[in-house]
């Protein structure tokens, strides 16, 4: 399967190799796969539209790992249909209707959803404005596009490390930590894509490991590990994951000797206008001079 | 007979909201073949026990 994204010019992102990793590890019988890091996210963005008062009728949620939007959002009573698209069949819960997409093609018609829902996936795409685009265009007037990505802080201690170790080892460097994007440019690339009222907002969480190894298990174990195009291909020496690892603990430890890694969240909201929605006032239509109300000249 | 019968069937209701996920032109449903024609991009879409694959590179390109 080749993405349409992956012979673009300067992708960064292998998505053919996420995907596949991804399918590999959902056909894996044995081991529990580590969610928390999509339940984090599923459940801020259930609970804000929990909050938010209007009905949606019908919702596309974008390749929702682990299903962990899916079955949060059922209990919710202001959503109605709720389709689900993946990139690979694998990946897509059978016992309820869905369909095969890459969110960088969407094949939805325009102005045919209510809601549109996207849990860390947005970060893994090449083309993110074109896919924002596009999701716009599906959205009905007041539609509302919500989603959840990684940020720019996001496995900053792993970047850190890496890069030192191999700076040391090799005097030089190769991409390792895939480079996530910042919330401000998030918040201009919403407003860019035709988005109204678009509210982006951050948080972290800190989860600690035992060590840098048992970081890159769960990273490998979500489809979270390197999928950089400029990615080194030969394989690297286990003495330059050690010393990372040493470089880690040194660096970005507790007292109790675990280290911490950060997962740097976005939420990024957006409306299809519509007439109803709040406006800036046209430009001309004040009748009170800026210079008196700064000075408080109004009253 | 039977057996064509429980082949699983898309959700008529998905089917309406798709459209080519390269020119965004309507879809046509051929019921018989499961596909979903895309006239201007000359491309059928298979749907596979009821799932479409709307992906470019696993669809069937149409001769002239």
């Amino acid at each position: 399967m080749s993405a349409a994204s992956n012979g673009q010019i300067g992708a960064v992102v292998d998505r053919d190799l996420t995907t596949r990793r991804r399918v590999r590890q959902a056909s894996a019988e044995s081991g529990a796969r580590p969610t928390f890091l999509h339940d984090v996210s599923a459940e801020e963005l259930t609970d804000r539209l929990a909050v938010t008062k209007r009905e949606f009728g019908c919702c596309l949620v974008i390749d929702d790992a682990y299903s962990a939007l899916r079955t949060r959002i059922n209990r919710l009573a202001n959503i109605g249909d709720v389709i689900s698209s993946a990139p690979h069949r694998a990946l897509l819960e059978t016992s309820t209707g869905g369909v095969v997409a890459d969110e960088e093609v969407l094949p939805f018609a325009p102005e045919s959803l209510d809601l549109v829902l996207s849990n860390l996936t947005l970060h893994l795409t090449n083309d993110t404005p074109g896919t924002l685009i596009q999701i716009r265009r599906a959205l009905k007037p007041d539609g509302l596009f919500s989603a959840s990505l990684f940020g720019s802080e996001t496995l900053t201690e792993l970047r850190q490390s890496l890069l030192a170790a191999e700076a040391e080892a090799a005097g030089g460097v190769s991409p390792r930590v895939l480079p996530f994007p910042d919330i401000r440019d998030l918040g201009s690339l919403l407003q860019r894509a035709g988005f109204a009222l678009p509210v982006t907002d951050q948080d972290r969480l800190t989860v600690r490991y035992d060590t840098m190894f048992d970081l890159m298990r769960d990273l490998r174990l979500m489809g979270l590990a390197n999928s950089l195009f400029q990615r080194s291909r030969h394989p690297s020496k286990r003495s330059l994951f050690l010393r990372a690892a040493e470089i880690y603990a040194e660096r970005y430890s507790d007292r109790d000797g675990r280290i911490r890694a950060t997962f740097d969240y976005v939420y990024l909201s957006g409306w299809a206008p519509h007439e109803s929605q709040q406006l800036p006032a046209r430009r001309g239509s004040a009748n009170v001079s800026m210079k008196d109300a700064l000075e408080g000249r109004d009253r | 007979m039977d057996e064509a019968k429980t082949i699983a069937q898309p959700d008529p209701k998905l089917l309406e909201l798709l459209v080519c996920p390269l020119t965004k032109a309507t879809l046509r449903y051929d019921r018989e073949a499961q596909e979903l024609i895309s006239v201007k991009a000359k491309l059928a879409y298979p749907i596979r026990d009821g799932i479409p694959i709307m992906l470019p590179s696993e669809a069937r390109e149409l001769e002239d």
